[in-house]
């Protein structure tokens, strides 16, 4: 299964990964990072399938995805 | 934690600290036209063997000019407003080899930067132009700009825009560009190898990227993406849109000799005869 890495500093809670992900594969979380923005989560990885345009759409280089490839 | 693949491009850190996250707004469309870049670069460095050290990047003033201001890890140089092409010419003229991507916004070319923009098309110059077009001034407050659709509000038409428009890839064509073409920030991988075209074609390449800018809008960037998806109809060159969609896609692309070529062969012809 693939695994989602945000890093909480560089990420601004656009959610464009969220909503531009084809296979609807995350979600907001409730969770802040320390300046206030929503980070995004997992909802289910398993539906993941390493197209990686979360990492292609990010503005802020703040997403990766981790595939067994790697 | 594995990091983004395109942050081995970028300068982390710095003598005064660190140096992201990016300075711009939450969900600003230029983030994403750097990411469209950069896996441009990496794949033109892959592929075509092209040195990290033959990379230029050169901005103007403005939003998409932040781009080059502290974060990336290439000779880049961050000028004036509008002679964002005039400095362009010259560093390419000083170095014929290096492969310059010259990052503008609507301001800085079709505005202020309008005269050097239709000079640097006319005389061919091998340079990649990228123009992140969100329809209004960003920076100085969300003003009206030449590219600003008509009706439309901004900070200073609340009535509604009351001007035409330019179509900048029009503007780029008749001034003698020989490559043009357009998309947007919801169409990433299509952006991504229409630069890797533009960088390989000898000549002018005008690429324009359609932008969101969602403070001035007052509006969610992800739905201001999927009005992009929705406002733009892809066409091949030749047809035309239909009445209420944006075209996009990649429009002109014809051989002329570029600058350097022109200059050499009157060098060549006259070397002979002394």
């Amino acid at each position: 299964m693939n695994k989602l890495h945000i890093n909480p500093k560089y990420c601004k809670g656009c959610l464009i990964c969220v909503e531009m992900c084809p296979k609807k594969a995350l979600e907001p979380s409730e969770k802040m990072n320390a300046k206030g923005y929503i980070l995004p989560r997992d909802k289910d990885m398993s539906l993941c399938n390493g197209c990686k345009m979360c990492e292609v759409m990010c503005p802020d280089f703040a997403i990766a995805i981790e595939t067994e490839e790697d | 934690m594995k990091k983004h693949p395109m942050l081995k491009y970028l300068k982390e850190t710095g003598p005064q600290g660190d140096r992201l996250p990016l300075i711009m707004c939450p969900g600003c469309g230029s983030g994403q036209v750097l990411n469209a870049i950069l896996h441009a670069v990496d794949r033109l460095i892959e592929e075509d063997g092209i040195r990290k050290e033959n990379f230029v990047f050169i901005t103007g003033v403005g939003c998409s000019a932040r781009l080059t201001s502290h974060y990336l890890n290439f000779d880049s140089g961050w000028t004036i407003h509008g002679r964002t092409l005039a400095i362009a010419t010259g560093a390419l003229l000083a170095n014929p080899d290096l492969r310059i991507i010259v990052i503008t916004g609507d301001g800085d070319t079709g505005a202020i930067g309008g005269n050097h923009f239709i000079h640097a098309c006319r005389r061919n110059l091998d340079l990649t132009i990228v123009c992140l077009n969100n329809g209004l001034y960003g920076m100085t407050g969300g003003q009206v700009a030449p590219t600003t659709i008509p009706g439309v509000a901004t900070t200073t038409t609340p009535y509604g825009n009351t001007e035409e428009e330019f179509d900048l890839c029009r503007l780029a064509e008749a001034s003698g560009a020989t490559f043009t073409a357009r998309w947007t920030t919801a169409h990433p991988h299509q952006t991504m190898r229409t630069v890797m075209k533009g960088v390989r074609k000898k000549g002018a390449a005008f690429i324009e990227v359609l932008s969101q800018c969602p403070v001035h809008k007052k509006a969610s960037p992800t739905d201001m993406l999927k009005a992009l998806k929705k406002n733009t109809k892809r066409i091949k060159s030749g047809e035309t849109a239909p009445g209420d969609k944006i075209p996009i896609g990649e429009f002109c692309n014809i051989d002329k000799p570029e600058w350097i070529q022109s200059y050499q062969r009157v060098i060549d012809q006259f070397a002979e005869t002394d």
